[in-house]
Formats: structure tokens, sequence, C-alpha cells
């Protein structure tokens, strides 16, 4: 028991400094390719380290939007960078790095020794325990439809907050669309490999996503990563040029991407009317209304995701209408 | 009739309205401007509602989805709230029928869901009583600010979204931050719930700074506004005006609400007198740089920063000066909405028509835009705090309490301010009577856009006639009398 424990310690201590060197390696490296690649290998570390403190609903949050889908937006960030400036093919720093004055620079360094100094300070202060709100969860769990705390945190007990999560979702591919116009997928890749791995992946990624979305009610999983996972499945069959939808004029996927949030509106007002509360949900139906509003949701999320990446593909429609 | 209307939960319709037409909007980009006037002109219909309903019941709240807090999450309205979406309506509705002679009908679908997204926001952060559920309001609110920040697609206005973005996201994980430890320490995120438990502790001292300080980054406070006149003066004209108007407001009017529910802790006060040094510092500084500018909207943006210090100068007068100083603070939150929106308004006609704004080259646009140019007069008026403006109450009774306190200091300041405001006022007022060297090619202003910035410059006047009745309002749930008078 005490060599168990004495390992994990180790394991623990090992994996922080990990973070902590790759994090410093990813924001001091020249190379803006090696930075993306250091940050998703970050972003894997740091699924794991979210395990290790208990959290897999977190852990899985993490690989599949921090490191997978965060990774590829960034990397297709980069393919654009690279296309308008040469120099970083050849790993050339983006930006000449800002040299800072010698007193900036030790006033900057005193700043963050006191900040983090202070904020150890509280931190350490902290109860080492604090049960927070999981008691007041764990007693009223049998009447939110669904026996996974976290999932009835998210869909019952602080419903109104998803509902508007998920009105910043909408916002991100608004945000995206109207800097950036919309179109369709750029440039296409395609190698037989790319395609026998796609066309294996892409089922089993379905099903992936379908599962974690089921499994949601009672175990570890729900509409975010059911719906990362999707988004990572069209992210891939675009990649290998098969065109899913028409981006540009396709009213089909504005209603996807409106689904989730609409849902969260709709059943609000219904129950507003009905109960006298918003999102107030009557015990015996739920279940229903939390797999609803789930399966919903990673539609919208997995389109918005997908998107995202799509979006962030195409060339920027600058329209100068600032009356200058 | 009246019995049922009375029970209506006007204020989740607050919520839910803009929320609703921005998915119409965004699923039906061809008539995103016709939903968007429609939600706009129910929302400031409904703010009627909610506003008849607390003069009539008094502080109302909605428990959403059933869950009493700690548990769940619960909405409240009194009068201070009441205010903010008030302003928010007004400046909203006029803004949205100034905005559709000011962008192209292909803009539409770029400006109208975000904007609404924004109104949504807005109304939810007013509302909310509770921190992580601010906290997503932040959220949405930040992101919808820099999208519209960024319309114009020039290199100036991308790169001034860019660098607002950065800030706004700091000050939020900052917020975060905060709240995390008020969690882990006294097991609530509700504010009620919070305010009997925070007590003089680390952790509480370490959220206040922490709260504070990204508040203070999204409100502007000097020195942390450095983002704020680029974004503001880059971004399309009604756009600036939502942003100086009621964004910043915002995240200032969440500090407030913190500082007298969860921070009245700490007696000493040397924090709320760092607060007002740095507005006091930033009431000149922002004087002083609007002063030096040669463009109208970067004028008005440093304008802004200035204004809002005199939002933080209150922060160590209220310490011995009881309620009135912040009743002063939630009437020049109001004034100066309407004052700046009006500025703004005003900025964008002029560049319309002339093609620029360089204040030097505006060439007798009085003779030419009578009503712009008035409009400008009066939002001025309100700006530099002269009677019988609502800017006039407001720094009336600050200057009252600065006075009875013996805070010469504050008091001397807000005097120089004063005389800056009227300074920069008067050379931009001064250059629309003469001709200009330059002669420039004059496009003509659609009528609404004038007039509505006239409405708004008209109000701000107004707001000064209107006190007493107003501050009764404000005065629903007595959130101001019951904390800030003497230990």
């Amino acid at each position: 028991m005490e060599a168990v424990g004495l390992w994990q310690s180790a394991f623990d201590l090992m994996l922080g400094f990990s973070l902590f060197g790759l994090a410093w390696r990813m924001l001091f490296c020249a190379d803006l390719f090696k930075s993306i690649v250091l940050f998703i290998t970050f972003g894997l570390l740091m699924a794991i380290a979210w395990v290790r403190l208990e959290a897999p609903d977190v852990a899985l949050a993490e690989a599949t939007i921090g490191a997978g889908l965060t990774g590829a937006l960034l990397m297709s960030a980069f393919a654009k960078l690279r296309t308008l400036d040469n120099s970083l093919k050849s790993g050339q720093p983006l930006l000449p790095r800002p040299r800072l004055h010698v007193i900036n620079f030790w006033i900057a360094l005193l700043f963050t020794v006191l900040l983090t100094g202070g904020l150890a300070y509280a931190v350490l202060s902290l109860p080492s325990h604090s049960p927070g709100l999981s008691d007041a969860v764990m007693s009223q769990l049998d009447s939110s439809g669904v026996t996974h705390p976290v999932t009835a945190v998210l869909l019952n007990f602080r419903g109104y907050d998803t509902l508007l999560e998920m009105a910043v979702l909408l916002l991100s591919i608004q945000s995206v669309w109207s800097m950036a116009g919309m179109s369709d997928a750029g440039e296409v890749h395609t190698s037989p490999v790319l395609n026998v791995l796609i066309q294996l992946l892409s089922p089993v990624l379905i099903l992936v996503s379908a599962y974690l979305l089921w499994v949601g009610a009672h175990a570890p999983g729900g509409a975010f990563q059911a719906g990362s996972i999707l988004g990572a499945a069209g992210v891939l069959l675009v990649l290998s040029g098969r065109p899913l939808f028409n981006l540009k004029k396709s009213w089909l996927i504005r209603l996807m991407l409106v689904a989730g949030p609409a849902a969260f509106i709709a059943l609000a007002t219904l129950t507003l009317i009905n109960e006298g509360q918003l999102l107030k949900y009557p015990v015996a139906n739920a279940a229903n209304y939390i797999l609803l509003l789930e399966t919903l949701a990673t539609v919208s999320i997995g389109t918005t995701l997908l998107a995202l990446f799509v979006g962030s593909q195409t060339e920027a429609v600058q329209q100068d209408q600032s009356h200058q | 009739m009246g019995a049922q209307l009375i029970q209506v939960d006007w204020a989740v319709v607050l919520i839910m309205l803009p929320l609703s037409a921005a998915m119409l909007g965004f699923l039906l980009p061809g008539m995103a401007r016709n939903i968007g006037l429609l939600a706009a002109l129910l929302i400031l219909f409904t703010v009627v509602g909610l506003g008849w309903q607390l003069t009539q019941t008094g502080v109302y709240s909605h428990v959403a989805g059933g869950w009493l807090a700690p548990l769940g999450i619960q909405l409240h309205a009194d009068g201070f709230s009441l205010l903010m979406l008030a302003t928010s309506a007004i400046v909203g509705v006029a803004v949205s029928i100034y905005s559709t002679g000011y962008f192209k009908a292909a803009d539409d679908q770029r400006f109208w869901p975000t904007w609404l997204l924004l109104w949504a926001a807005l109304n939810a952060l007013f509302l909310a009583a509770d921190v992580f559920n601010l906290y997503v309001t932040l959220e949405l609110l930040g992101l919808s600010a820099v999208t519209l920040a960024s319309l114009t697609g020039s290199k100036d206005s991308v790169s001034a979204a860019m660098r607002y973005l950065l800030s706004t996201l700091l000050g939020s994980l900052a917020f975060l931050l905060g709240i995390g430890l008020l969690y882990h320490q006294y097991g609530s995120v509700d504010i009620a719930i919070l305010s009997e438990r925070v007590n003089d502790s680390t952790v509480s001292w370490a959220a206040l700074g922490l709260i504070t300080a990204g508040l203070a980054l999204k409100t502007a406070l000097f020195p942390f506004h450095f983002w704020l006149p680029p974004a503001h003066a880059s971004a399309p004209a009604p756009v600036s005006a939502l942003l100086s108007a009621l964004v910043v407001k915002a995240s200032f009017y969440i500090l407030l609400r913190l500082w007298l529910g969860l921070f009245d802790f700490q007696q000493d006060s040397t924090v709320a007198n760092m607060l007002g040094i740095l507005g006091a510092t930033a009431v000149l500084w922002g004087s002083i740089q609007a002063l030096r500018q040669i463009r109208l909207k970067m004028l008005v943006a440093y304008s802004t920063v200035a204004q809002i210090g005199y939002l933080f100068l209150a922060f160590p007068l209220a310490q011995t000066g009881g309620n009135r100083v912040w009743y002063a603070v939630a009437y020049l939150m109001l004034s100066h909405a309407l004052a700046k929106a009006a500025m703004f308004l005003v900025a964008g006609n002029m560049m319309l028509f002339g093609g620029h704004d360089r204040i030097v080259n505006l060439d007798r646009v009085v003779q030419r835009l009578p009503v712009t140019v008035a409009a400008f007069g009066l939002a001025g008026v309100s700006i530099m705090g002269l009677p019988p403006s609502g800017g006039f109450i407001a720094k009336w009774l600050l200057l009252e309490a600065a006075l009875a306190q013996g805070h010469w200091g504050i008091a001397g300041i807000m005097m120089l301010g004063g005389i800056l405001a009227a300074a920069y006022v008067f050379k931009v007022l001064g250059y629309a009577f003469i001709p200009s060297p330059v002669p420039h090619q004059a496009v003509s202003v659609p009528a609404r856009m004038q007039w509505m910035a006239l409405l708004l410059a008209t109000l701000a006047i107004m707001a000064g006639f209107v006190a007493q009745p107003l501050m009764q309002l404000i005065g629903i749930g007595a959130l101001f009398d019951s904390t800030g008078s003497m230990p």
C-alpha cells in the first residue's frame, strides 16, 4: 500500500514537472510549428493530470477539445500563416521576439514573483478539503433525471448557465464568419493511406460519439465530449476532400448550428409557461428532456467545431466600410 | 388583466427575447434586420413592464430550473438592475435604428445576430445573482463586443480588436480565479449566500484583488485603459456607441455589486483609496489625452477613459459618505451612457458626411448638419457636468460629498476634469463653425441617423429634470441604502 502511494507521488511529481517544462518550451520556442506540437502534447498530459485529480469529465473534454480540436485549429491557422509568410517554412520566428528594456524586465519579474507568491499563499491557506456543493448535488440527484452528478449539474441544476454557454458557441461561429466570410474548405491533400484510415475511423468516431452521449446520463461523458468527437470525424472527412455540405449556402448547416441553443431556449420558454420557472423539468420527464437537449447540443457542438475548422481555412474577406 | 400582467416574468423575457431573435437572425440572414428591429422594440416594451412590476411588487427574483441557491441559479432584479436594463434598452433601440442607416444591407448578417447576443449578455448580466453565472455572461459579452469591434475589417480595427480580446480574456480569467477561490472557501457561488459567509481572510483578500483587478481591466480604469481608445475608435460608429455606453459599464456594475455585497468585510480603506487615486489619474490623463487628439472618435474614446475615472472617485467617498455617493454613481452611469452614445453617433455622422473625422477639417459642418452638431453640443453639456443635465446631477452629488468630507483633492480633480471636458467639447464645436482650408466632398447623412443622436443627447439632458422619481426607481431593493454608510 505504502509503495503504491510512493509510486503515485513520484508519477504526479513527474507529470507536474513535465507540464511545466512543456509550457515553458512551448512559450519560448522560436519555431511556431514546434510550439503547436508542444501545445497538443501539453493538452494530452493535462488530460492525464485531470484523471489523476479524479475529474474524468474534464479529462475527456481536455483531450478532445483542448488537445485535439484546438490543435487542429492552430495547425490550420499555421498553414494559413505559412502561405502569407514564407519565412515560416524555414522555421524562422514569425515576429522578432520583443526585447524588454532591462528596467522593464526587472519590474515585470518583480511583479510576477509577487503575484505568484501572493496567489500561492492564498491557495495554501485554503482548507485542504472542501465539500463544496457535492452533498447538495448528491441529495437531489434522484430527482434530476440522470445518475451522473456532472451531467445533473450541467443539464439540470445549472442548466441556465449551459443555455448561455450554447449561445457562446453559436457566437463563436458567427464571429468567425463575420470576420472571415463563409466559404468551403480550402486545399485538400489526399493520399490512399489517409483515405483508408478515414474510411475505417469515421464510423468508429461516430459510434464513440453516440456512446459518449448516451453514457453521459450515468458516467463521465455527455454532449461536449460527444460533440467534439463528432466534430473531429467531420474534420477528418473534410481533410480527405469529402465536401460534407456546401457551407456557403447551406440552410441545413445553419439549422444544425442553431439546433442546440434553440432547443435550450424552446425548452426554457416551454417550462417557463408550464412550470412557472425556466428550465424546471417535471421529475417524470427530466431524463427525456436532458437526452433531447444533449442530442441536439451534440449536433450543434460537432457542427460548430467543424465549421470553425473550415472557416479558419478560408481567406479573409476584407470589407472596408469604415467611411474613412 | 393587470393582475395577470404583474405575474409575467418580464425579467426572464428580457433574456430569452434577444437570444431567440439572435438565433432567428442567424437562421434567416436576409431578415436579420427586421427581426432585430422588432426585438429591439419588444425589449423596450418589456423593460417598461419590468419597471412597472418592480414599482408595484418590489424586488423580483426568479429561481431558474426550480432549484434554490446554493444548488441552482437565481435571477434578481432591483432598482439598480432596472436602471441598467433601461439604459441598455434606450441606447439599444436608438443605436439599432441608427444602424439601419449606417450598415449596408450586405452587412446585416454580420451585425445583427452578434449585437442581439451582446444585448442578451447585457440583460442576463444585469439580472444575475450568482458569481459563476456572471462569469458566463461576461464571456458572452466580451466575445460579442470584440467581434463587433472588428466589423470594419480594416487593419487598425482588427489589431485593436485582437488587443481588446486578449485584455478582456485576461480580465475574465482573473475574475474566474477569484470566484474559484471564493467557492472553495465558502462553498457557494450565490451572491446572497456568499455575502453572509465571506469574512476577513487571506482567501477573501486574494479574491478581492483578483476580481477587482479583472473587472478594472475590463472597465478600462487607468492604467488598464490601453486597449480602449484604439478599439472604440476603430469600430463602426454604432458599435463604438454600444461599447462605450454599455459594455464598459457592465463590468463596473459587477464590481459595484460585489463591492457592496461581498467585499464589505474590509473596513480598512486602502483599496478604496487606491481605486480613487487611479480614478483621479484617469480623469486627468483621459481628459488631457482627449484634448490632444486630432481625430474626433479618438477624442470621444479618451473622454470615456476620463468619465470612467469619475465612477471610481466614488469608492473613497463612499467609505464615509453613505448611500448618496452610490446614487450619484448610478446616475452618472445612466447619463454618461446616453451622452457618450450620442457623441459616437455624431462622430459616425460626421465621418459619413465628410469621409474623415479630423477635427480641424470639420469645415462649417454646423450649417450642413445642424441636428448632428446640436446633438454633440447637448451631449457635451452632460459630459461637462453643466446644469440642467443628468451629468450635472451626478457630479454635483459627488462634489457635494467630496466637499462635505473635506476631500479637497477629489473636489479639485472633479472641477479640473470639468474644465478640461469643456475645453475638448468646445474645441470640436469651434472647428464645426469655421471653414476648413481643405474642403471635402459631402455625402448626405440619412435623417434617422441625425435624429437618433439628437434623441440620446436630449435624453441625457432630460435626465437632469427627473432626478427625484429616477432616484426612487433606483432605490427599489435598497441596495445602496444598507451599505456604504458609517461603520
